[in-house]
């Protein structure tokens, strides 16, 4: 009997792949011929070509149709602003929005509108299939960042399935609507007190990440909150919203006004010293582009923090410093001598993102630092980010001072690989005169090690070197 | 004589009952994990259909992820192994390749590939490996890092991997295998979107042979010519949709695949890294991880997903199979061994109380009692002791039972994935799952069980698996 049982099973799963099989095929070729008919209806209408037939033969179709007709615009393609702008427009008028939101708004309950093997109508997938069409409305009116719909998307953050909280999540961090974000932001209170498990905490600060650097004063209850995973989670929101800013405008300089003053007090004041180290270490990366005179004395304080991961992201945060008050080289300069080697390296990183200041720092470092483990950074800093080849490059054309320095200490010592693998690298031409400086250099350092530097390489001594002469300081 | 009669009706009897209770245990938690997996990844799919992969690639919140490419004479397939990595779509990616001591031409194919120079590089082991011997890098190409180091194994070359990237996770991928554009991505998707400590997330590895491939990308998809690469297609899809997918829906995943999986780094390191002590190092890390986190109560969690897909070369001749399946169980055996402490343990959870002895008995101790069932239940007939009649049914279920499963892996992949577009490959694939448990089962069967000889006497020998070439070829 089981025998028969199972042979039974093995069939009927035999039968199931190949009808469902038969009814993909079905509606891979309903889709493929409204696309044929339609898309470039469609795509005229979405470069702004007025076509008042085209509208209509769209009206024509089902809503089941234009749904399946709209829905690679929604999953697939990246649109542009102005696409989104008639995009949205033709939703509205096709009455599709209204139907999004009516199905956003009416949870489960909403009518089912399309069935799976191509009829529109009944929809195969009962509560489920449901529950599918209500996640695209979500998701279609957050693509379409239709902010009059937001607080059905506010509501549907406390839907029964977590799948829709996190549409509905991500649809508002889309649309950014300012009046929402207060509502995140209590949710984001109650989980991370564990007074409710949903949405989830990973969306939610998704979610608020995205929205305009406005919306920070809103953070305020949470970065004045006692709970230190509460500020920590805002801080982590803040800075975010701050790198975002930072990356879109990249002259950025907040102003208190941006940021708002009592933020920036926050920062400046109680949340630089807070308890949490994890707070302290988020904290430089909004500071860093606060213009207060205050900001540059927290740093300091920040980049000498007993933790080492304070210290790391303080002298990662600084390679973003943008104002031209106190130049912060010298305080990242400090870090070379940093006890944990993340730190030095990330130094270094900083050092040479400040342009030709930084970098005269860094050689001045690695030609008078007795530290063979930090020289050996710096020298793997250099050659990963490409600097090499631009000093054996600048090296051949007949620079001197402190990069020509570097480089015959490199060539001779240090960085043997590196500057061989850069020459093989230079045309002949420049390998030519790279080799016509550097070898009576080389020669000379094999006869008389010890005076080298002063009088066969570079026109600076070591000693001006470690002095730091006035035109390499300027 | 009565009396040696006797003992023998007893062993045999003995024996058989250990065989029914492997035949029940085996296949009836594997049809459990058949139901699970198939709500669960219907589930999954649906949600990528609305969800998408956008909102991941776009968000501030993603974190950066260093993939990391151990390689040991892999001259065939390396280069294309690395293009495929580099072209992954993830917003914040470094590639490490790692050649561990070849002796081909590997480490000088990816240098003439990508125009790669040496540098100087600084080694902070916080692992201890074997030592470095050279970094090779492209400015050009600034999110690759090229290593060369003393052989020192696989897991060596993963853990000196480990210490190089500076990403909070880390992706460790086969120098045979092929990403999918989008792997890393979904890869990430549990991990950024759960609010759980995800540690560890796994993804699918599917069988290249027979595909298309242009540019180190998969383009066209199709079964493989010979029967023996067939059959393994439905055996690799049973393997990761079915059994895979079930464990970590009930929270037993003890093995992902070390082809693709990404790995929070700091625990690995805490858990101590790659161990060398066996030649699965991915099963083991998983075990190790789970054991450690239950000996220093930390609640960690491991995901699984099966649309992450990285394509790999499956052995084309028996000798080749031969090698790489006594490996695998010889691994499975040494895992199992080393970490025999958490069995039935209620400390280590789902793991310890199912998973573990579940592995244990029907994948580790059943290559030997399902081989010598083959021999003693036929011997049981020849001195009467049970009926042929009965023993026919038996072997009959076992065989139609095995095709029960492989036919449900295959409408796994038919409802969910569909990536064999062509109705016959579908018809195909069905039929060898059919009859893939008349002769091939046996085959491997016999493979597995010298697996269990080679660790009971004692080998650690990596056997490798040479490549056809069709990843060479792309």
């Amino acid at each position: 009997m089981t025998l028969i049982f199972v042979l039974m099973g093995t069939f009927l799963l035999i039968a199931v792949a190949l009808i469902r099989r038969w009814q993909q095929i079905r509606f891979a070729r309903h889709v493929h011929t409204l696309h044929h008919r339609y898309r470039p209806v469609l795509a005229r209408l979405l470069s702004g070509a007025r076509s008042a037939g085209g509208i209509e033969a769209l009206r024509e179709l089902p809503l089941a149709d234009l749904e399946l007709l709209f829905d690679p615009l929604f999953s697939q393609r990246k649109l542009t602003e102005r696409q989104l702008v008639f995009l949205e427009a033709l939703c509205a008028d096709l009455g599709l929005i209204a139907l999004w939101q009516s199905r956003s708004a009416a949870g489960h309950t909403a009518t089912p509108l399309y069935s799976g093997d191509g009829t529109p109508g009944n929809h195969p997938g009962g509560a489920a299939g449901r529950y599918l069409l209500r996640a695209k409305s979500i998701r279609n009116l957050g693509k379409l960042r239709h902010r009059p719909s937001w607080p059905l998307l506010v509501n549907a953050v406390d839907d029964r399935h977590p799948d829709i909280q996190l549409l509905a999540l991500r649809s508002l961090g889309a649309m950014g609507a300012p009046e929402s974000f207060p509502f995140l932001r209590e949710r984001l209170h109650a989980v991370v007190q564990r007074e409710s498990t949903s949405p989830p905490l990973a969306g939610l600060q998704a979610a608020m990440v995205s929205f305009d650097l406005s919306c920070a004063p809103a953070l305020l209850p949470s970065l004045r909150h006692p709970d230190r995973h509460l500020r920590l989670h805002a801080m982590e929101i803040l800075r975010t919203m701050v790198g975002r800013e930072a990356a879109r405008q990249p002259r950025l300089i907040l102003i208190q006004e941006l940021l708002s003053p009592p933020v920036v007090d926050l920062l400046l004041t109680v949340l630089a010293v807070d308890l949490s180290a994890e707070v302290r270490a988020r904290v430089a990366d909004v500071i860093v582009f606060v213009a207060d005179a205050r900001a540059t004395s927290v740093l300091h304080d920040l980049l000498i923090d007993r933790q080492w991961f304070v210290r790391l992201h303080t002298v990662r945060a600084l390679s973003q410093w943008r104002q031209t008050t106190k130049p912060q080289h010298l305080e990242v300069g400090d870090c070379l001598h940093d006890p944990h080697w993340r730190v030095r390296e990330t130094a270094i990183q900083t050092l040479i993102s400040f342009g030709q200041k930084g970098r005269d720092h860094l050689y001045k470092h690695f030609l008078t630092s007795p530290d063979h483990n930090t020289r050996a950074q710096i020298v793997e800093v250099i050659e990963r980010t490409g600097l090499m080849s631009v000093l054996v490059e600048e090296y051949s054309t007949g620079t001197k001072g402190v990069e020509a320095l570097m480089v015959e200490y490199l060539a001779s010592d240090t960085a043997p690989m590196g500057i061989s693998g850069v020459l093989r690298t230079l045309e002949p031409e420049s390998r030519k005169r790279f080799l016509d400086r550097f070898l009576p250099y080389a020669e000379a350092t094999m006869r008389f090690p010890e005076e080298t530097h002063t009088e066969m390489g570079s026109s600076l001594s070591l000693q001006q070197i470690l002095e730091f002469p006035p035109h390499l300081a300027a | 004589m009565t009396y040696l009669r006797a003992i023998l009706y007893d062993a045999v009897i003995g024996f058989n009952l250990v065989v029914l209770s492997y035949f029940f245990l085996g296949n009836g938690i594997y049809t459990i994990l058949m139901l699970l997996s198939l709500r669960a990844t219907w589930m999954h799919m649906r949600e990528m259909t609305y969800q998408g992969l956008d909102a991941m690639r776009l968000s501030p919140m993603t974190p950066p992820v260093t993939i990391i490419i151990p390689a040991w004479n892999e001259q065939d397939v390396i280069v294309n192994s690395v293009r495929s990595a580099l072209q992954v779509d993830y917003p914040d990616l470094q590639v490490i390749a790692v050649d561990d001591g070849s002796t081909d031409m590997t480490l000088d194919r990816l240098v003439k590939s990508f125009g790669l120079v040496e540098m100087d590089g600084a080694y902070h082991p916080t692992i201890s490996t074997g030592s470095i011997r050279t970094y090779y890098i492209n400015p050009a190409i600034p999110n690759l890092l090229v290593v060369s180091k003393v052989r020192g194994g696989k897991p060596d070359a993963l853990n000196a991997g480990i210490n190089l990237c500076r990403s909070p996770y880390f992706c460790n991928l086969d120098a045979d295998c092929l990403l999918e554009r989008d792997a890393l991505l979904r890869l990430m998707d549990p991990i950024v979107n759960s609010d759980r400590e995800t540690v560890v997330s796994g993804g699918i590895v599917r069988i290249l042979n027979g595909c298309e491939t242009k540019n180190s990308r998969v383009t066209k998809v199709g079964l493989p010519r010979t029967w023996l690469e067939r059959f393994q297609v439905v055996e690799y899809l049973r393997s990761f949709l079915l059994g895979r997918t079930g464990w970590h829906l009930v929270g037993g995943t003890l093995i992902v695949s070390g082809a693709l999986a990404v790995f929070h780094r700091a625990t690995v390191i805490e858990a101590g890294g790659f161990s060398p002590d066996t030649v699965t190092e991915d099963m083991d890390l998983i075990v190790q991880l789970h054991q450690w986190a239950a000996d220093n109560n930390r609640r960690i969690h491991m995901s699984f997903t099966s649309d992450p897909v990285c394509w790999t070369e499956c052995p084309s001749t028996l000798a080749r199979l031969a090698n790489q399946r006594r490996r695998w169980q010889l691994g499975l055996c040494q895992t199992l061994w080393k970490h025999y402490e958490i069995l039935f343990r209620r400390k280590y959870g789902i793991v310890g109380c199912v998973s573990f002895p579940f592995h244990a008995y029907v994948e580790g101790l059943g290559a030997v009692v399902e081989f010598l069932g083959y021999f003693l239940i036929p011997l049981g007939i020849l001195f009467g002791m049970v009926s042929p009649g009965l023993l026919l049914v038996f072997i009959l279920l076992g065989f139609i039972y095995g095709g029960f499963l492989s036919v449900g892996a295959v409408l796994l992949e038919e409802l969910n994935y569909r990536r064999y577009p062509r109705l016959r490959d579908l018809m195909t694939l069905l039929v060898f799952a059919v009859f893939e448990n008349v002769g091939y089962r046996q085959l491997v069967l016999y493979f597995r069980f010298q697996g269990v000889l080679k660790f009971l006497a004692g080998s650690r020998r990596w056997e490798k698996v040479a490549h056809i070439g069709a990843i060479a070829e792309g």
